[in-house]
């Protein structure tokens, strides 16, 4: 008997999930990056680096937010 | 009556399996999250157990039952089903014993495909199914998570190399707790479902539900939710350890990459109906995230050890399941083998355990206890 390997989903899987894994890197990293560089240079009185970073922190969230819900459809919708 | 009895006994194996389910892949979802300190054993454990519990009510799309596609439907009965749980009941304290983590599904399709053998010979074997659902996922599972996760861990790094350690590990620490959940939801949503549809197909076989593919009633997904929401409560505090600090010493960082690349894997083949084993997915990121910090970062001799477990996992459930279900068949047609097995198997179990309670700190307390 020969085995039905679905390989269209196995291809998909294989550009597919390093995509959705390096985008819930990148966005929490820039939560990380801007979270710690705001904090720093709220320290300093740089008000203009602050609002910067904040807004990189604040899109990560964002972000690494979307992937959690896109997460949890897919474990709802799952057949 | 006696198809009573053994139906009754194939549920309680059934939850049983499922309640080992729990506590043997509870280390998937939390290990990482403990050995960071993201979150204390006990807190990392409940956290689990309630999103497994949750996780089993979010999804009631039973699939015809495990091991569909892998043997012939018409070979399956009863004690063919009690008969491959007892397999992977054994495989699942057997690994959970030496620490090693091993897919709990692959084990339950061993059992049962050993089951089948004997009861139907090789041609109830479906070596296509065995080969598209087992074989090519657990090839698949690791070495995508591996390379997701390594580079990963190289981004993560190329981000934050230049900040401050504290601030850092605080925020990869945060960002854990979130991964370990949806871990946790995802896994209760897969491996409860699998006891659902055993117990299912149970009673369908044994003519107490009607209907070519039932809805499983409510009583059968609260007790399944129950069950792998206590095993993974129960904490299986050995393979906690190897996952969490024996194959890599983790910083923050790295648990992270090893949770969010192992889900990342995992929901996206859920997504294309490709089915991955958690085990193998977690397993495979972890070695990924220590390799490519310092290749010489993990224990290699442990991993070459968990890829045997892996191997030997199908054969030897399927040893197991095929045994049992040869005795049981010795014993005639009656409820007569399956009782005395599960009997056997319960004392044995109660042994084994009982020993480890009395010879001092038993490994099934948690890191914060000893």
């Amino acid at each position: 008997m020969t085995a039905a390997i679905d390989t269209d989903a196995l291809l998909e899987l294989v550009w597919a999930a390093p995509l959705a894994a390096l985008s819930v890197t990148v966005a929490w990293g820039m939560v990380v990056v801007g979270t710690t560089r705001a904090s720093e240079a709220r320290r300093e009185a740089r008000s203009a680096a602050v609002a910067l970073n904040a807004l990189i922190a604040v899109a990560g969230a964002l972000l690494f937010a979307a992937a959690l819900v896109f997460g949890l459809i897919v474990l709802t919708a799952k057949d | 009556m006696d198809s009573d009895i053994i139906l009754v006994i194939v549920v309680a194996t059934a939850l049983a399996f499922d309640f080992t389910n729990g506590f043997h892949d509870t280390a998937n979802a939390v290990a990482t999250s403990i050995s960071t300190r993201a979150l204390a054993p006990k807190t990392a454990v409940t956290l689990a157990a309630v999103l497994n519990f949750v996780g089993a009510f979010i999804s009631l799309k039973v699939a015809a039952t495990v091991a569909s596609g892998i043997v012939d439907a018409e070979l399956v009965t009863t004690t063919v089903i009690f008969a491959g749980l007892i397999g992977a009941i054994f495989w699942n304290l057997l690994t959970w014993y030496f620490g090693l983590p091993s897919s709990s599904s692959h084990a339950l399709i061993g059992g049962v495909v050993g089951a089948a053998f004997v009861a139907g010979g090789a041609e109830a074997v479906l070596t296509g199914g065995l080969i598209e659902n087992v074989i090519v996922p657990a090839l698949v599972a690791p070495v995508i998570a591996f390379l997701v996760a390594a580079t990963a861990i190289l981004i993560t790094y190329r981000m934050v190399g230049r900040l401050r350690p504290g601030p850092v590990n605080r925020g990869y620490r945060l960002g854990q707790i979130a991964s370990a959940s949806l871990l946790s939801l995802s896994h209760g949503t897969n491996d409860a479902q699998k006891t659902m549809g055993i117990i299912t197909l149970a009673l369908v076989t044994n003519g107490s539900l009607t209907g070519s593919n039932p809805d499983p009633p409510t009583w059968v997904v609260i007790s399944a939710a129950t069950a792998i929401a206590l095993g993974t409560y129960t904490g299986g505090w050995r393979i906690i350890r190897t996952m969490g600090s024996r194959i890599i010493d983790m910083d923050p960082a790295q648990g992270f990459a090893a949770q969010s690349g192992g889900s990342a894997v995992l929901l996206t083949a859920s997504h294309l109906g490709f089915p991955l084993s958690t085990t193998h997915s977690i397993t495979g990121a972890v070695l990924g995230a220590g390799a490519a910090k310092r290749l010489s970062a993990v224990r290699w001799g442990l991993a070459g050890n968990i890829v045997l477990a892996w191997i030997l996992t199908l054969p030897a459930a399927a040893a197991v399941g095929a045994l049992t279900y040869g005795v049981s068949w010795l014993l005639g047609s009656g409820s007569l083998g399956p009782l005395l097995i599960s009997v056997s198997l319960l004392a044995l179990m109660a042994a084994v355990f009982g020993k480890r309670l009395r010879s001092g700190p038993a490994l099934t307390t948690s890191p914060a206890d000893t």
